[in-house]
């Protein structure tokens, strides 16, 4: 399969100014203004296989979103090489912009005051869709997110949620070869983002788009990823497969036990932290090192029916990769 | 070309929106030119002979013509590029296949498209009302140039608003601040646009006839009117040159601005 996306070394610095807070700090930043350089990406590296859909996941501030915008030629990059279908996204040429779309959560392409069919009809312009191309697309996505009925209604008029939908169809109007998808279920309620989510299942393998997604709605990440990137302070620090996270980053296993008879809860507290109790069943983890050796010590000392070791939940790792925790570790 | 006919379109259903809004910038427009109008009037009816070379008929014109260039050259949409860069939203346009330039061109001839249609109206309404001894060029050339720099005002007046919008790619608090000082201030006063410019020491016009900003109503306003102050070939040239240096120069500045653009809001 061919390469859909390339970055390497890719390096973004940025200056900001500090601004101190209340009038005096006001006028001394006028008159000796302070720079800051905040280093956002520190040498990333990844490519992306066309047709894969992979999460992009990390800590707020982490460089997710300015890994996308450099990616869809909104920034600049420092140093480093980014090309993505070929293009190199900087050039912003209209081939490239017609093959991409990048879905912000917070975005406001629509034309406010107008009709919402006014903001699709104008995109259609842009793009230069085919009629019949331009109805079938519309009334998929119209289909999906169910807002049949709200084509006509002023912008303004929409609830956050619905302006969401609409921002949504706006950005696949154009059926994209290649999407970054920022936070897109963000504002949506839950039967839309299952909606939302399901469709961007069946677009993937539907149409081989090749799809990065970042988002720190977990049943996003489950449903649709089965690779994903961690990234934290601008490096990556794993790059793989979703279930193999745990194996990396999770310093625990979990011994669950069923139990032959009743047992009271502090029999079990010197053999590790105990997440899950009842009078049978009993969930310990406990340090990945000494797993076989408590799973012994258990077995000698207590009557069971049945042991099982596992990995801890991948939604554990991922909340603590949402932390920011796996960095100063990995 | 669809694609800037259909901007052009919503541009001016967008307008349409804000009905109200509208009618009541053209109002204070209106009492704008009418100040103009009576100021020069009783200047003229309480004194004798001519003031400033104009007699009372050219200034009358003048007040007239005013209605017209602040509808064609200095109604605009691309101020408000400025606000798009500071809060981020430019990420959307930077997005779609569409030339930045060309889209903000058509919105502002969107804006435009609307003022002048007020405009005609108004001046049909005062000249009925008013009765004023109107000036009537009839020299083909006079208005041929005059066609000639009301265009060069449209893209001078364009790349003007569009060079102070893109201060916030730097300094993002201060977009409106430099917007001010260019349009309300500068443009206002050295254009013409509230006084014609004959009222200064003429060494001031020597000397301002080499900046866009006489260009923008007074020149083409001065053309039409006739007279020997103005030369023509020289006035069409050098307006011609200023359309040439800004656009360039607003390429240059704009190239330079998305490279520190850093996509804020997110």
């Amino acid at each position: 399969m061919e390469k859909a996306i390339i970055v390497d070394r890719l390096i973004k610095n940025f200056q900001i100014s500090q601004k101190e807070s209340g009038f005096v700090g006001f006028i001394s930043s006028i008159a000796n203004p302070t720079k800051k350089t905040i280093h956002a990406l520190k040498g990333v590296s990844f490519t992306v296989q066309s047709g894969e859909l992979v999460g992009f996941i990390g800590p707020n501030g982490a460089g997710k979103t300015t890994t996308m915008k450099i990616l869809s030629g909104l920034i600049h990059p420092t140093s480093g090489f980014v090309s993505v279908l070929g293009f190199d996204p900087w050039e912003k040429s209209y081939d490239y912009l017609k093959k991409i779309s990048l879905v912000m959560g917070q975005k406001n392409q629509l034309w406010w005051d107008l009709p919402v069919i006014d903001s699709f009809e104008f995109n259609k312009e842009i793009y230069e869709i085919p009629d019949k191309e331009y109805q079938k697309n519309l009334s998929d996505l119209v289909e999906i997110l169910n807002v049949e009925d709200l084509l006509k209604t002023q912008v303004r008029k929409l609830s956050l949620g619905q302006r969401m939908k609409m921002e949504l169809i706006a950005s696949l109007i154009h059926k994209p070869e290649v999407m970054f998808l920022d936070e897109p279920t963000i504002g949506l309620d839950l039967v839309a983002q299952q909606a939302l989510r399901d469709f961007i299942y069946e677009y993937n393998r539907k149409n081989g788009a090749t799809i990065i997604l970042t988002s720190h709605n977990m049943n996003d990440l489950i449903d649709l990823t089965r690779r994903v990137i961690v990234i934290d302070e601008g490096i990556i620090i794993y790059d793989g497969p979703l279930e193999d996270l745990s194996k990396k980053f999770a310093k625990e296993k979990i011994i669950k036990l069923t139990l032959e008879d009743e047992a009271k809860k502090e029999i079990f507290e010197g053999f590790g932290e105990i997440k899950k109790y009842s009078p049978r069943e009993v969930s310990i983890s406990v340090p990945r090192e000494t797993t076989a050796f408590v799973a012994a010590e258990i077995l000698q000392s207590i009557k069971l029916s049945d042991l099982s070791i596992e990995e801890p939940p991948i939604e554990d790792v991922i909340r603590r990769v949402f932390k920011g925790e796996l960095a100063k570790e990995g | 070309m669809t694609k800037y006919l259909s901007s052009f379109k919503l541009a001016l259903k967008q307008e349409f929106v804000y009905k109200l809004n509208f009618v009541l910038g053209r109002f204070r427009n209106i009492i704008h030119i009418l100040v103009f109008f009576f100021l020069w009037s009783s200047v003229f009816d309480t004194t004798v002979g001519n003031h400033f070379g104009y007699t009372k008929s050219a200034m009358l014109t003048y007040a007239f013509l005013l209605i017209l260039f602040r509808s064609i050259t200095l109604s605009s949409k691309s101020g408000d590029i400025a606000g798009i860069i500071s809060n981020g939203d430019l990420s959307n346009y930077l997005l779609k296949p569409i030339s930045f330039f060309k889209y903000w061109l058509m919105r502002d001839f969107a804006s435009k498209a609307l003022h002048v249609i007020f405009s005609i109206f108004e001046i049909i309404i005062l000249f009925i009302v008013l009765r004023p001894d109107i000036y009537l060029q009839t020299n083909p050339v006079n208005l041929l140039i005059f066609v000639y720099l009301c265009i060069t005002a449209i893209f001078i007046f364009f790349n003007l608003l569009i060079l102070t919008s893109f201060v916030p790619f730097w300094l993002p608090e201060l977009g409106w601040g430099a917007q001010f000082l260019i349009v309300a201030i500068i443009v206002e006063f050295f254009s013409g646009a509230v006084f014609p410019l004959d009222i200064f020491p003429k060494i001031f016009f020597e000397i301002l006839k080499f900046t866009p900003f006489p260009y923008l109503v007074y020149v083409p306003i001065k053309v039409y009117l006739g007279g020997s102050e103005i030369n023509l070939i020289q006035s069409a040239l050098i307006s011609t040159l200023w359309v040439f240096i800004l656009f360039r120069v607003t390429k240059i500045v704009w190239h330079k601005g998305l490279l520190v653009y850093d996509s804020s809001g997110r």
